[in-house]
C-alpha cells in the first residue's frame, strides 16, 4: 500500500507541480508588473480625491470611489506595491534570521543547537496572531514596523528546515575531511554548508513571502498597519469602518482587494510548492 | 512542516472571512429578549388606574461596549453610559427638547440677584425604587457625598459650592463662592440624586466592587438584570413621580462594534441603536422599513488643536493662515456627507442663542499664503515646504486610530495645509497615547507633547456657552481645558468676566465679542459639529425625543408626552 502510494505520487507530482508552479509564477509576474507599472496603469493618483465619496462603479471610476472620493481601482493597483514590498522584505528578514539560526543550530547541534531549537520551539508554540497583534499595536503604525513584526515572527519554521539540512551536511565526508585538515568552522560553513542550503532557503523564502502578504493584509485590515498607506488590507479596513460590508458596495470595495490578496498569496504559495517538489532533499 | 506554515495563512484568511461576515458576529443575540412579561410588578393596583397597555412595550436597544453596573461611580462612558445612568436616577432639573433645563425633582428653582445662591423646593411625590420616599435629605446627602467622594464629573460640577442647607420641609439652599449663571445646566441637570439609606454606609465608592443591588434610584426604570458584556434589563417604575413610562421594559444589548449593532437593527434583533449612526449609513437605513432615523444637531465638536505655546504656532499669523487654509465645508461634505454643521471659528454652535452671526468660517488659501509670505515664512529651498528659523514647517498631526472619521479628517486637513506649504504627516496612535500627548494626565498643568492634533469635545463642553472660558483662558485654574496653551490678555479678561456676569444682556454682549476675538486669534480650528443620527424601529416604539445637542438617549424619550418636561 505504501509502495503503491509512493509510486503514484512519483508519477504524478512533477507534472502537476510544474503546471501549478507556472500558474503561480504567472500570478506573481502579473503582480510584479502591476506594482512596477502602477503609475502608468492607475487612472488616478490614489491619494487624490478625484470624485464624490461612495460612488458605485462608472466609466470614470471602474471600481467606484471610497469614502472620501479616492479612486478604488487606483488604490488597488498601488496596493500591489505595499503588499509585495512587505511580503518580500519581511520574508527576507525571516530568511536571514531563520538561516542564521538554522545553520548555527545545525552545525553545533549539541549545546548551542539545543538552546536555539528550544527558542524556536517557544516561538512556534506561541499563539501566532494574538502575538502579532499585540506587537503591532505596541510598536505603533508604520510600514517599517509591520515588516519587522511579521519578519521576526515567521522565521522559526524556516530555521527548522534549514537546521535539518545542515545536520545532514555537517556529517558528509567532505565536511568531515576539511575539518580533519584543520579548516576553521567558519570556512566549512561558508564553503560547504551555506551553498548547499541556499536552494532550500530560497524555497522557504518564497513560501514566507506568501505568508507575509497575508499577514500584512490581516494587520492592515485590523487597523494595525498604517491606515493611510494604500495597501489591500487598508482598503478593506476602510471598507469595514465605513460600512461597505453591509451595503452593496462590497462588490466593488471588498471583493477586489480580497481577490488580489488571494492571488498574491496563492501565487507565491504555488511557486514555493513547485520549487519544493524539485529541491526538497530526500532526507 | 507544510502544515506549520499554512496555519498562519489559514488564520489570516479566517480573520478576513470572519470580518466579512461581521454582520453575523453579534455575540449576544439569542435568549436575551425572552419575552417574559416582566411588568408584573404593579404592586398595588390602585396607583395604575391609567390604562395599562395590553401588550407590554419592550424596547431592545444596542450599545457598543459594556458600561459596568451603571451606578454613579461605575458607569463608564459619558455617552451613552451617563444617559443609561439617568434612566434609573433623576436630576433636580431635566433638559427639555430644546436643551433648556426645566424643573424636575426640584419643582421650583430660584436664584438670588448675583447668582450665588440657588433655592430649590423638592417635589413631594417622588420615591425610591424600594418604596422609601425621596426627601430633601437625600438631595443634600447626594450633593455632599459627591463633593466628599470624588467622582470626576459630578464633583467637578459642584466646584464652587460652599454651603448646602436644608430649609423647611422640602427646601434646599445651595450657596456658591462666585456667581455661576450656568449652575442649573452644569450641575442641577447633570447630577443624579442618590438614596441616603443605601449610600450612607458606603465609605469608599471608588474602591468598592458594586453589583446591581445598590442601583436603587428614583428614575423611570429599574435595573433588574445585568450580564457583563452581554445585556442590561430595565423594567419600568410604575410609581414614577412624573407618570408611568410609555415603555414597559428596556433591554440594552452590548455589541462588540458598530457593524454588529447595525446588522442587528437591520435584521430586527434590536429596535433602536443608542450609538450614533455614521453618515454613510443614514440614507441606507432610512430607506429600509420599518426603520426610521431621528437626526438633529449635536454639540460634539471636531477640531484641529496645535500647541500655541511654542513656535511657530505661538505666532497668530500662522494660526490664522491655518484656519484660512482649511476648508471646513469640504470636510463636512466629504467626511460627514453633509450630516454636520460647519464649525464656527468663534466656538459657539450656530444653533445656540449665544451665537454671533458676524463670525463665519472663511476658506481662502490665497490669503493664507499671503499671510505666511508677509510674516516671513518663506520656502527658501524650493521644496514646497516653508521654513521658519531655518527649520522646515513639517509637523506630525496626531489622531486616534479607533476613530476612522477623525483619521479621514486628518488626511484631508493634511492635504489642505500641504497646499499652503505646511507639511503634515498623519500619525495614528492608540486612543490612550493620543490623549496622553494632547492632554497628559487629563491635567493641563502637565503641558503638551504634540504639534498638531485632531481633537474633539463631547456635547457638555459646548452645551454651556459660558464654559468657553474653560477652553481659552490662560489661567490653568479657569481654563482647565485649554489644551492648546493659548494665551491672550483680552480673551482672558472677557472670558473671566463672563464666568461671573449675572446680567444676561451683558453676558450675551460679552460672548458675542469673545467670538469675534476668538475668530481673529484662532486658539484652535473648529472644523465641524457632527449631527447626531439615531436609527429606530418605528413599529416597536416611535416616540423618541431628540434633545437638541444631546440626542435621543434619555428618559424623556421613554416617558409619555404628558410626563415630559
Amino acid at each position: 500500500m505504501k509502495l503503491l502510494n509512493r509510486k503514484r505520487t512519483k508519477k504524478r507530482s512533477p507534472k502537476v507541480a510544474n503546471r501549478l508552479g507556472m500558474l503561480g509564477g504567472g500570478m506573481v509576474l502579473f503582480l510584479v508588473v502591476m506594482a512596477i507599472g502602477a503609475p502608468w496603469f492607475a487612472p488616478y493618483d490614489p491619494t487624490e480625491r478625484v470624485g464624490l465619496p461612495f460612488q458605485p462603479p462608472s466609466a470614470a471610476h471602474l471600481l467606484g470611489t471610497n469614502d472620501v472620493g479616492q479612486d478604488l481601482l487606483s488604490e488597488l493597483i498601488y496596493g500591489a506595491r505595499v503588499s509585495l514590498t512587505v511580503g518580500i522584505v519581511a520574508a527576507l528578514v525571516a530568511l536571514v534570521l531563520g538561516t542564521s539560526v538554522g545553520v548555527l543550530a545545525g552545525y553545533y547541534p549539541k549545546r548551542l543547537g539545543r538552546f536555539l531549537m528550544q527558542g524556536v520551539d517557544v516561538i512556534l508554540i506561541l499563539p501566532f496572531l494574538p502575538l502579532l497583534i499585540i506587537l503591532a499595536a505596541y510598536l505603533g503604525r508604520s510600514l517599517l514596523n509591520t515588516i519587522v513584526v511579521i519578519g521576526v515572527l515567521i522565521w522559526a519554521g524556516p530555521s527548522r528546515i534549514i537546521r535539518s539540512q545542515v545536520l545532514s551536511l555537517r556529517s558528509r565526508e567532505y565536511v568531515l575531511a576539511s575539518r580533519t585538515m584543520g579548516a576553521p568552522d567558519r570556512w566549512a560553513i561558508m564553503r560547504h554548508v551555506l551553498p548547499r542550503t541556499a536552494l532550500l532557503a530560497t524555497g522557504t523564502f518564497v513560501r514566507a513571502v506568501s505568508t507575509a502578504i497575508l499577514l500584512e493584509a490581516a494587520l492592515s485590515f485590523l487597523g494595525l498597519g498604517d491606515p493611510l498607506q494604500k495597501s489591500w488590507g487598508s482598503i478593506l479596513f476602510w471598507a469595514q469602518s465605513r460600512g461597505a460590508f453591509l451595503t452593496p458596495a462590497w462588490k466593488w470595495w471588498v471583493l477586489p482587494p480580497g481577490i488580489m490578496i488571494m492571488v498574491a498569496s496563492l501565487g507565491f504559495a504555488l511557486v514555493a510548492f513547485a520549487m519544493e517538489e524539485r529541491i526538497n532533499p530526500r532526507l | 512542516m507544510k502544515k506549520r506554515l499554512s496555519i498562519p495563512i489559514l488564520i489570516a484568511c479566517l480573520t478576513l472571512v470572519a470580518a466579512a461576515c461581521s454582520s453575523e458576529s453579534d455575540p449576544t443575540t439569542t435568549t436575551v429578549t425572552g419575552g417574559d412579561p416582566t411588568t408584573t410588578l404593579a404592586g398595588d393596583p390602585t396607583t395604575t388606574t391609567a390604562a395599562t397597555p395590553a401588550e407590554p412595550v419592550v424596547v431592545r436597544a444596542a450599545i457598543t461596549g459594556d458600561e459596568d453596573t451603571i451606578n454613579p461611580y461605575t458607569y463608564i462612558s459619558g455617552f451613552p453610559g451617563w444617559n443609561l445612568l439617568m434612566m434609573q436616577y433623576d436630576t433636580l432639573m431635566q433638559l427639555d427638547a430644546d436643551g433648556v433645563p426645566q424643573p424636575w425633582l426640584a419643582d421650583t428653582i430660584s436664584a438670588n440677584g448675583d447668582l450665588t445662591e440657588y433655592t430649590l423646593t423638592i417635589v413631594d411625590n417622588a420615591s425610591w425604587h424600594d418604596g422609601t420616599p425621596l426627601t430633601v435629605d437625600d438631595v443634600k446627602f447626594s450633593l455632599d457625598y459627591f463633593i466628599e467622594k470624588a467622582t470626576g464629573r459630578f464633583s467637578r460640577d459642584l466646584r464652587g459650592v460652599v454651603a448646602i442647607a436644608v430649609s423647611g420641609d422640602n427646601g434646599i439652599v445651595i450657596s456658591l463662592a462666585a456667581p455661576n449663571p450656568a449652575f442649573d445646566l452644569v450641575a442641577l441637570a447633570d447630577i443624579p440624586i442618590i438614596p441616603r439609606h443605601i449610600w450612607e454606609g458606603i465609605d469608599d465608592p471608588g474602591e468598592r466592587a458594586f453589583d446591581i443591588s445598590t442601583n436603587v434610584g428614583s428614575g423611570p426604570f429599574m435595573m433588574t438584570e445585568y450580564e457583563s458584556d452581554q445585556f442590561y434589563r430595565f423594567v419600568s417604575n410604575p410609581d414614577y413621580f412624573r407618570g408611568v413610562p410609555a415603555v414597559d421594559e428596556l433591554v440594552v444589548i452590548v455589541f462588540a462594534d458598530d457593524a454588529g449593532a447595525l446588522a442587528a437593527i437591520r435584521s430586527g434583533e434590536v429596535d433602536v441603536s443608542f450609538e450614533r449612526v455614521s453618515p454613510e449609513q443614514i440614507a441606507l437605513l432610512d430607506a429600509q422599513d420599518p426603520l426610521d432615523i431621528s437626526q438633529g444637531p449635536e454639540f460634539t465638536t471636531q477640531m484641529i488643536n496645535f500647541d500655541a505655546s511654542k513656535a511657530p504656532f505661538s505666532d497668530v499669523v500662522v494660526r490664522q493662515a491655518m484656519s484660512l487654509a482649511i476648508d471646513s465645508q469640504d470636510i463636512v461634505d466629504t467626511v460627514y456627507l453633509g450630516a454636520a454643521t460647519v464649525g464656527s471659528p468663534g466656538w459657539v454652535h450656530p444653533g445656540k442663542p449665544a451665537y454671533n452671526p458676524a463670525v463665519e468660517a472663511t476658506f481662502d488659501p490665497a490669503a493664507a499664503n499671503a499671510l505666511l509670505e508677509g510674516a516671513g515664512y518663506i520656502d527658501t529651498d524650493g521644496d514646497g515646504i516653508r521654513e521658519f528659523g531655518g527649520e522646515p514647517m513639517s509637523f506630525d498631526m496626531i489622531t486616534n486610530s479607533s476613530d476612522s472619521l477623525r483619521l479621514r479628517i486628518a488626511e484631508l486637513t493634511a492635504a489642505m495645509l500641504g497646499d499652503v506649504g505646511i507639511e503634515i504627516t498623519v500619525v495614528s496612535v492608540e486612543t490612550a497615547t493620543w490623549e496622553e500627548a494632547v492632554w497628559p494626565g487629563f491635567d493641563i498643568n502637565n503641558g503638551r507633547n504634540y504639534d498638531i492634533a485632531v481633537w474633539g469635545w463631547s456635547a457638555p463642553v459646548q452645551a454651556n456657552t459660558i464654559r468657553i472660558a474653560d477652553l481659552v483662558n490662560s489661567d490653568p485654574g479657569i481654563g482647565f481645558l485649554n489644551l492648546t496653551g493659548f494665551s491672550n490678555a483680552e480673551v482672558d479678561a472677557i472670558s473671566s468676566q463672563l464666568l461671573t456676569e449675572a446680567d444676561p444682556a451683558t453676558s450675551q454682549q460679552l460672548i458675542g465679542d469673545l467670538q469675534v476675538l476668538l475668530a481673529d486669534q484662532v486658539p484652535f480650528v473648529l472644523l465641524a459639529y457632527p449631527d447626531g443620527a439615531y436609527v429606530y424601529n418605528s413599529e416597536v416604539y416611535a416616540d423618541w425625543e431628540f434633545i437638541a445637542g444631546q440626542g435621543i438617549v434619555s428618559k424623556v424619550s421613554l416617558l409619555p408626552a404628558s410626563a415630559r418636561p
